[in-house]
Parts: C-alpha cells; sequence; structure tokens
C-alpha cells in the first residue's frame, strides 16, 4: 500500500509535502534510539514525539513516513526540515493505541 | 567503563591535515574480528547492527576547571553521584538516553568496534563559517545527508582506522536506503568550528524518563 492510499484510507492530515513512497511496515517507538536500531526502512515510524531529533533519525534510517499520534503539534522548524529532507510528516488526532489498531485494520 | 571525551576537544578550527582523513571510500575495515584473511579480502560485506547496547549519554562538569565532557553509561538510571578523578571533581550534568551498537557482516562475520563512536548528530546550520556546515550545505543539494560522528577521545581523532571506520557506518547506513538518489554521509564531529557555539542536533533521547529535575547548570 503506498502512503497516500494509507493516509487518504486512515484520514491522516500531512504537515509536509506527501511523498507518496511504497509502505513496507510499521515501527512504534517514542525513542530515538530505539528507531536508530530496530526500524527497517520504508517504515512508518508512529510516535508522539515531535523533537528535531525524529526527522535526523528518520531519515538516517530511510522511514517512509513519520506518524505524530494524539494531535500533537509539531513546531514548524521541525516541518521545514523535514520538508528539506524530503521526509512526510502526518498527524492523526486518535492515540497510538488507537492508531495502529486502524493501521493494522488496513492490512499494514 | 567510562569512556570520555574533554568537550574542549570539537572547540577550534579544523586543521587542513585533517581533511585527508575523511572517509571517501569503504577500505578494509579495522578493528575487526575475522574468520580469515581471504574472507575479508573476498567479501563484498553487508553490514548489520550488532551488540545493541541501550544506555545514557551523561554529561559533566568538573567543578574546579569548568571542563565538560560526555560518555556513554550502560547502567539502567544514570549515575548522578559527584565522584573525583586526579584534579578533577565531576559533577552530573544532564543525560538523555541513547544506544551504542558494533556493526557485523552478515556474509563474512567481520566485525567493527565503534567504541569511539559517543553518538551522531546533525547540523542546524548555526555558524556559517563552519565547516562541516559548509559541508552539510553543499552535500544538502545533492540529496546527500551528512551527519557527524560524536567520538569520545581526542586521540581516535587522528587514528586513520577511526576514519575507516565512520567510513563503514556510513555504508551499513547507506546500504539501507531505498529512497533513489538519497545517501547518507558520516563525517567527523571535529569538523565543527566550534561545539561551544554549535546548535547541532544530538541523535539521543532528550528528557525520556526523567524522574527528577535536572540540577542547576549555573
Amino acid at each position: 500500500m503506498t502512503l497516500a492510499e494509507l493516509s487518504q484510507k486512515l484520514g491522516l492530515k500531512p504537515l509536509t509535502e506527501l511523498h507518496d513512497v511504497e509502505v513496507q511496515g510499521a515501527f512504534v517507538s517514542d525513542m530515538v534510539s530505539d528507531v536508530m536500531a530496530g526500524a527497517a526502512p520504508g517504515s512508518l515510524w508512529i510516535t508522539t514525539q515531535t523533537h528535531k531529533n525524529v526527522v535526523a533519525a528518520a531519515n538516517l534510517v530511510d522511514i517512509a513516513a513519520v506518524v505524530v499520534t494524539s494531535g500533537r503539534p509539531v513546531a514548524d522548524e521541525v516541518v521545514e526540515m523535514a520538508n528539506r529532507a524530503d521526509l512526510t510528516i502526518l498527524t492523526t488526532d486518535l492515540d497510538t493505541y488507537g492508531f495502529v489498531g486502524q493501521l493494522h485494520e488496513a492490512g499494514v | 567503563m567510562r569512556c570520555t571525551v574533554p568537550r574542549s576537544f570539537y572547540s577550534g578550527k579544523c586543521p587542513e591535515s585533517r581533511t585527508s582523513m575523511l572517509p571517501t571510500a569503504v577500505g578494509s575495515a579495522v578493528g575487526t574480528e575475522r574468520k580469515g584473511a581471504m574472507a575479508k579480502q573476498a567479501c563484498r560485506h553487508s553490514w548489520s547492527m550488532a551488540d545493541v547496547r541501550y544506555g545514557f549519554m551523561v554529561t559533566e562538569r568538573c567543578f574546579r576547571c569548568k571542563e565538560e565532557r560526555s560518555y556513554f553509561a550502560e547502567e539502567h538510571i544514570p549515575p548522578k553521584e559527584e565522584y573525583r578523578e586526579g584534579e578533577h571533581f565531576w559533577d552530573y550534568l544532564g543525560s538523555s538516553q541513547s544506544v551504542k551498537f558494533n556493526l557485523k557482516c552478515d556474509k563474512c562475520g567481520e566485525k567493527v568496534h565503534l567504541d569511539e563512536l559517543l553518538g551522531l548528530m546533525t547540523c542546524s546550520g548555526c555558524t556559517a563559517d563552519c565547516n562541516f556546515n559548509m559541508i552539510a550545505r553543499i552535500c544538502e543539494e545533492q540529496k546527500t545527508w551528512v551527519y557527524g560522528a560524536l567520538l569520545y577521545k581526542r586521540e581516535d581523532a587522528d587514528k586513520p582506522e577511526t576514519a575507516e571506520k565512520l567510513a563503514v557506518l556510513g555504508r551499513y547506513f547507506n546500504d539501507r536506503i531505498r529512497t533513489p538518489g538519497k545517501k547518507i554521509l558520516v563525517l567527523p564531529g571535529w569538523l565543527v568550528k566550534d561545539f561551544d557555539l554549535c546548535r547541532c542536533t544530538v541523535l539521543e533521547d532528550v528528557g525520556m524518563f526523567q524522574t527528577e529535575p535536572e540540577p542547576s547548570q549555573s
């Protein structure tokens, strides 16, 4: 499933330009170190973290997109940094548990 | 074990001679365990993370000389006690969760120990005449994203093995990239002009699992 299809299906709101790539899986963590060590390239990274570190780690691991849950606001400088790195950031008002449930139902 | 690096190591200008040590290609890995020399020569390495250890990047300061340094602590909670080490009296300044790892070839079993590596950082573009910033901006136009390697010890920065290890680390990240045209370049942190002024983003879990207020840094 592509990121655009997934975004439309789950009602995700893009904060950056949406780069339509194939989603290979998902990784749930609020820890940058966890993502560096365990996330697979092409995955969705589901987190409540909105620090600049998130963009730096996601770019390093070649994450497909970051999904920020619980409707947490993302600072403009983080969005700008993500756009420079061609990284898509999406948000949902669902909490992480609720979103992951929907993601699983969607076949990811 | 506490491996430390004086923060002052990252200050000052980068000597011209050091630019020759930038990793340009993956050469023979060093500091490694090998199954055999022939395997090393023949193998087109496929690197994976190995020996992943979670812990804390702790920063401390000597209250006498004001020197600051950081180290990686593989403990369940970051050590916060003051202690004396020679002429220094180290005070805990802060910590963040981080990770350390080595790299191992899936094909031949060769291992690259990244013991010198404290962490990675990215440039925020804070200082126009900083070497690291200039390189990062140029590379960014080519869709190459530059990460800085922060080392523990000053003397490790001058070793050719360190440059080779950073090249292997860069290759590990690049081999995993699926986005067409995108590249990762891992450069030594000493290219930063002045770390006391640098506002880089260090890849660490800032403020996670903090159970009490940080002590005053005044």
